[in-house]
């Protein structure tokens, strides 16, 4: 019995010294200060952003920065994770639905205050549209994210259509039929079924404004869905997109679809700010405006911020997160080796830098500058709702299926949507 | 004598502590936690309210998804664990015999299962079954048509469970240390009796291995009610939530959409459908189950 206590005093003293050390060892390293930053993206993202860091940590020996990076897969859940837990990095990328989401929960970041940022470098439309909660400025917007619409020049021309066709909703398919036509194999839009809930969405803000509107509310009626329905009904019909039997496996990756990387098919909607990904090492891409129906009530074509860099609320060390943060957004150097990994700057000194320097692709900047001229309404909170998304897309999902006719498939969604919106 | 015996039982408590000590704080803790929350509207940030049956009526009364996962699911239990365990002991059997460098073959089988459960397999998984996969090409060399089976309804659900079967090794691992102990005298015996190859498999093997089929049958069972994989990085639970398996289903709600009161409910829900059924097996045990001491 005595021998146990003994042994467990031992243990407890052990344990006590290895702690003792533990505490001296911080008490060491107080000047030094780690700060986390987490952001997703691709290695077109990730290296220039480490190389800033390391940069920044050269000049600033006493700042020692980690990266958590990764892909987009899994990024929102794990922030939500580290958020619940009080683990979350210091700065933090987020895209700009989730603001709403995150801010509705709490101080979970800390407020952007125009002494710490030189805050008239942005567009200050930009920020109070996209980047405030409640009158709050909770984040800096790291680049401007405008929708486009890619074509494949080169298959255009060689099923016999003009690669330089504007485009509207008809002729996408009167024109755009005539791939199919040539080959069976290759298809004018590369829509999966995700990006075709994004195109329904384009139609019914032309058609009635959006989908949900910031009241909460379905703000199309059953009419017009049947018309946007049937409208798309015709693009399976007439091959235009590929069954979803065939695309429904690249669900939120339309890009990694051999259609699409062999170029068997023609164009797809994406974000400026994911293009370059997206169309890798395919050649003879280029962007076009949207189709806008005769009287839209809005082009449904989206602006917002490629992402949103913010401070955690918990962060121990926020002036040196507000210090890198002013690196990244306002010092020559940073800009520079930044680039346009996040899209093409929203700060007037960061376009210019990189324009002088020649750094701002030509394509981005065209496609970039459309789609601002295009850009419609920014979409409700609720219509960004992931439970909102998930009930579109499940209507979305049956009707290419082929389980639903347009009449049918727009009488569900609007049910569909009425219920998940009460439920919220 | 006695207090030698006493020392002994407070030193056995010391080695089991790091042992205790996990599951009071990674298993105890979250169930209990888990428990309370499948009666609030938790929702990972931010407080927890109160709701009473709130979630569990809405996952019976309202929860579409509900039905369509628990049906999926028990397909796709249906469907892999037979499939799994015939397989494993197929192979068992074939290993079991007296074959030149067999440590590799049992080697090599025992791969997948290194391998099954991970993220770059279900990738991979993709690749070899997409419209334009290897699968379809290798089919068409021999003239069969291409088929999307991943993209069809109908077949996604089979080409998943494949997955499963396919890591068979652990299974297998067991019959094989099973299929070493069945004395040899039995059979002998039967050999000298007259019985046949397929009858002695049947008569002998089977009833021997039972208890191995038990467990087996029994941990297959649980962890494919469980399975989350192949359905999330393959599939999304489509075409047509085809494939939306319970824990699919279970992890939209908690990490999707972050209702983690009503995914708490739902996993409490599963937990009582898996112990139904283990419960259900184990009863039926007793009558196919051949234990070697009532012998």
């Amino acid at each position: 019995m005595k021998k146990s206590v003994v042994a467990l005093l031992v243990v407890l003293l052990a344990m006590s010294s290895v702690f003792a050390s533990g505490a001296k060892e911080s008490s060491k390293e107080a000047d030094n200060v780690t700060l986390r930053v987490s952001w997703w993206g691709g290695d077109s993202r990730h290296t220039p952003t480490l190389q800033a860091m390391d940069a920044y940590s050269k000049k600033n020996p006493n700042v020692k920065l980690e990266g958590e990076y990764g892909g987009w897969d899994g990024y929102y859940q794990k922030l939500v994770t580290q958020v619940a837990g009080g683990t979350a990095a210091d700065i933090i990328q987020i895209d700009q639905p989730w603001l709403n989401e995150l801010c509705s929960k709490g101080d979970v970041f800390a407020e952007i205050s125009a002494t710490d940022f030189d805050l008239t470098q942005f567009d200050a439309d930009f920020l109070k549209n996209y980047c405030t909660y409640n009158g709050k400025l909770m984040g800096l917007p790291s680049g401007t994210n405008v929708n486009t619409f890619i074509v494949d020049t080169k298959l255009l021309s060689d099923s016999g259509i003009d690669p330089n066709t504007v485009w509207t909703w008809e002729n996408i398919i009167s024109e755009g039929k005539k791939i199919h036509q040539k080959d069976p194999s290759k298809y004018f839009s590369s829509a999966t079924p995700d990006i075709l809930r994004f195109w329904f969405e384009v139609y019914i803000a032309q058609l009635a404004g959006e989908v949900v509107g910031n009241n909460k509310r379905v703000a199309f009626t059953e009419e017009q869905g049947t018309m946007a329905f049937t409208y798309f009904k015709r693009w399976f019909d007439e091959g235009i997109v590929a069954p979803f039997s065939q695309t429904s496996l690249f669900y939120q990756k339309f890009q990694e679809n051999p259609d699409w990387i062999k170029g068997n098919t023609a164009s797809a909607w994406d974000w400026v700010s994911s293009m370059g990904k997206d169309i890798g090492t395919k050649q003879n891409i280029e962007t076009r405006q949207f189709p806008v129906m005769a009287g839209a009530k809005n082009s449904g074509v989206l602006m917002r911020p490629s992402q949103i860099l913010v401070v955690n609320n918990n962060s121990k060390n926020k002036k040196e997160a507000i210090k890198f943060l002013n690196y990244m957004f306002y010092d020559n150097e940073g800009i520079i080796t930044l680039g346009t990994s996040r899209g093409i700057p929203s700060t007037v000194i960061g376009r210019k830098s990189l324009a002088e320097k020649g750094l701002i692709s030509k394509m981005e900047e065209k496609a970039t500058n459309e789609g601002t001229l295009q850009a419609g309404n920014p979409q409700s909170v609720w219509q960004m709702n992931s439970e909102v998304i998930q009930t579109m897309q499940d209507v979305i999902d049956e009707f290419g299926f082929g389980k639903l006719t347009p009449q049918q498939a727009s009488a569900k969604m609007i049910q569909s949507l009425n219920a998940t919106l009460a439920s919220l | 004598m006695q207090l030698g015996k006493k020392k002994y039982a407070y030193a056995g408590y010391l080695y089991i502590l790091p042992w205790i000590l996990g599951f009071l704080i990674l298993q105890l803790y979250p169930l209990i936690s888990s428990f309370w929350y499948s009666f609030t509207d938790f929702q990972l940030l931010g407080s927890a309210k109160f709701v009473g049956l709130k979630n569990y009526k809405t996952i019976f009364l309202a929860d579409k998804n509900f039905l369509q996962s628990l049906k999926v699911t028990m397909y796709y239990v249906l469907i892999a664990v037979p499939c799994k365990i015939a397989f494993a002991l197929a192979i068992a059997v074939i290993l079991n015999q007296k074959i030149r460098s067999i440590n590799l073959f049992r080697t090599l089988y025992y791969i997948p299962s290194i391998l099954g459960g991970s993220v770059a397999i279900s990738v991979l998984w993709k690749y070899l079954f997409m419209n334009q996969g290897t699968v379809n090409n290798l089919l068409a060399v021999v003239g069969i048509p291409p088929h999307d089976w991943l993209g069809d309804p109908v077949l996604a659900l089979g080409t998943i469970s494949l997955v499963t079967v396919w890591q068979f090794g652990s299974s297998m691992l067991l019959f094989l240390a099973g299929l070493k102990q069945i004395p040899e005298c039995l059979y002998e015996a039967a050999r000298i009796d007259g019985a046949g190859k397929v009858r002695i498999f049947w008569k002998i093997t089977i009833p021997e291995l039972s208890p191995i089929v038990l467990f087996n049958l029994v941990m297959q069972m649980i962890n494919a009610f469980q399975d989350f994989t192949p359905a999330f990085v393959i599939t999304q639970g489509g075409p047509l939530k085809s494939t939306y398996l319970y824990g699919l289903m279970l992890y939209n709600q908690g990490f999707k959409f972050f209702k983690m009161g009503y995914a708490s409910a739902l996993s409490w829900i599963l937990f009582f459908i898996i112990l139904l059924f283990t419960s259900l097996t184990f009863k039926s045990s007793e009558s196919w189950v051949h234990y070697g001491d009532t012998l």
